[in-house]
């Protein structure tokens, strides 16, 4: 009997462990998920129809705040794990507040998402169906990983990683970077229209591809490739202004 | 006695239609009136006279009719003769064939002339309506929540040859306002292609002077200079002078500074 309520015990304990440690809200309504934050974020795919932010066990709030609540650009920690999570019409919008502290978000896989990183942040997006916006605006790298599209990148200083499944057709993929890579894999069988250019880096791809010099024209933006592949589809739209570029076959 | 004429008895009694007392009194009157003898007498002419007078067709005018009918008949077989023997002359027939053939022809060729000018003016008409449709779903595109589509709508431009003030104006408005970098960036190569309009011009200037996204700096600054555009070197200089601004973006500015200045 004594052991019976020990083990009861210790699961009561583990639940309310994990309650602190993790944050949910229900997507019920809601069209698209924005997340800023300025440290390093990584969004994954869950089941269930609902937002869960884990910020990992480390999580620890200093001694001299308790009973404060941390305040942030966003706003204030309404969640307890260093988040702001507000509703804005169809769109919910979530801020990391911490400046030093990374975190994982589950989404469900088709959950549109648009991330914004301020400042250091890299972003990691794995196994998304929606639509999908990222923003390195600093320093940050973007990791897509497994992604259908559409998809709209940019970043400034880090690289661009874009690994697709079977891509959407519905509508344009962008993909900008001004400083950093641009390496994006499609499969091999993908139909799209590619516009790709460059204006300091140079293009490498496994693709059969050429450089589109017709007339002799010089281009306003450096080299410029327009070519379709697989018989033509979606536009896929890939610029790096001083990096290189990367375009592979899955 | 005069008073008991018996003229309303007279076609009764011709007739013999009167029973016996009144036929003798009446023949009894008559002899002694001599008005109703003189009229007795008229009305008998006139019985007599109807009579006469029915006329029963006699042979003789039905075989008169029959031979009438019969010159009549032969009179018409004449005339299918001389058309018989007309129609002999080929050439004079040849030709209103062919006259009524070109008739025809010439009907049907004015039929189908104004036929095609009715679809084509439909066809402008249409072409009209499509290109009306496509700015609209354009500009809807284009305010759409999701970056992508707004970037579908920006590239709806290559549908249009011309594109009139309106969509220009909300491409330079994406380029202008956009909080979406890849929107913006494709927001400029789009109005790249249309550079001599002065909405266009005017937009890239601005842009220059707003626009945090060095990739979009380099391709506004690359533009201008290719255009030739003297405004654009005032805020060329405010970006070299800017802190934040990318030493590649400077680098870029000193070099093409000059030949627009």
């Amino acid at each position: 009997m004594r052991k019976f309520t020990f083990i009861l015990m210790a699961l009561f304990m583990g639940t309310i462990a994990k309650a602190q440690n993790d944050y949910t809200k229900s997507l019920n309504g809601i069209q698209w998920v924005k997340i800023d934050s300025k440290t390093d974020i990584v969004v994954k795919t869950h089941s269930a129809n609902e937002l869960l932010i884990k910020s990992g066990p480390e999580v620890k709030t200093p001694d001299r705040a308790k009973g404060l609540k941390l305040v942030g650009e966003g706003g204030t920690d309404n969640t307890n794990v260093g988040f702001s999570v507000v509703q804005d019409g169809n769109t919910l919008i979530v801020y990391n507040l911490r400046k030093n502290k990374g975190a994982e978000i589950y989404l469900p896989a088709s959950q549109n998402i648009a991330v914004k990183s301020t400042w250091n942040g890299d972003i990691e997006i794995e196994g998304f169906s929606g639509e999908i916006e990222a923003d390195a605006q600093l320093n940050g790298s973007i990791k897509l990983m497994d992604v259908n599209g559409p998809v709209t990148a940019n970043s400034l200083n880090g690289a661009l990683e874009v690994v697709f499944g079977k891509v959407t057709q519905s509508s344009p993929i962008s993909l900008y970077s001004t400083n950093g890579a641009v390496d994006v894999s499609l499969p091999s069988n993908t139909p799209a229209n590619l516009a790709l250019s460059t204006l300091n880096g140079n293009v490498y791809t496994d693709f059969d591809v050429q450089a589109d010099d017709k007339d002799g024209l010089k281009s306003v933006l450096g080299r410029n490739i327009n070519t379709s592949i697989n018989g033509g589809g979606v536009k896929i739209s890939m610029k790096s202004t001083n990096g290189n570029m990367y375009l592979r076959k899955k | 006695m005069e008073k008991n004429h018996v003229f309303d008895q007279i076609p009764d009694y011709l007739d013999g239609n009167l029973n016996k007392s009144a036929k003798t009194a009446f023949e009894k009157h008559i002899h002694q009136c001599a008005d109703c003898q003189k009229e007795m007498e008229e009305m008998k002419m006139l019985f007599n006279l109807f009579e006469e007078e029915v006329p029963t067709p006699s042979s003789r005018l039905r075989a008169k009719f029959e031979s009438a009918l019969e010159q009549e008949k032969t009179n018409q077989g004449r005339v299918v003769q001389m058309s018989g023997k007309k129609s002999s002359n080929w050439t004079g027939s040849a030709l209103k064939i062919a006259a009524s053939i070109a008739l025809l022809v010439a009907a049907f060729q004015m039929g189908s002339l104004f036929q095609q000018r009715k679809v084509s003016d439909d066809i402008a008409q249409l072409q009209e309506e499509t290109n009306q449709m496509k700015q609209t779903a354009m500009l809807s595109l284009m305010e759409n929540q999701s970056a992508s589509k707004r970037i579908q709508g920006v590239n709806y431009i290559e549908e249009f040859e011309q594109p009139d003030e309106a969509i220009i104006q909300a491409l330079a408005n994406r380029l202008l306002y956009d909080e979406n970098d890849n929107v913006r960036m494709t927001a400029f190569e789009a109005l790249a292609n249309f550079s001599s309009s002065e909405t266009v011009k005017n937009a890239f200037i601005e842009a220059l002077g707003q626009e945090k996204n060095p990739s979009i700096q380099v391709a506004i600054i690359q533009a201008l200079v290719q255009i030739q555009e003297k405004k654009a070197a005032e805020p060329m200089k405010k970006l070299l002078e800017k802190e934040d601004t990318q030493p590649f973006i400077k680098n870029q500015i000193r070099a093409v500074l000059p030949s627009i200045t």
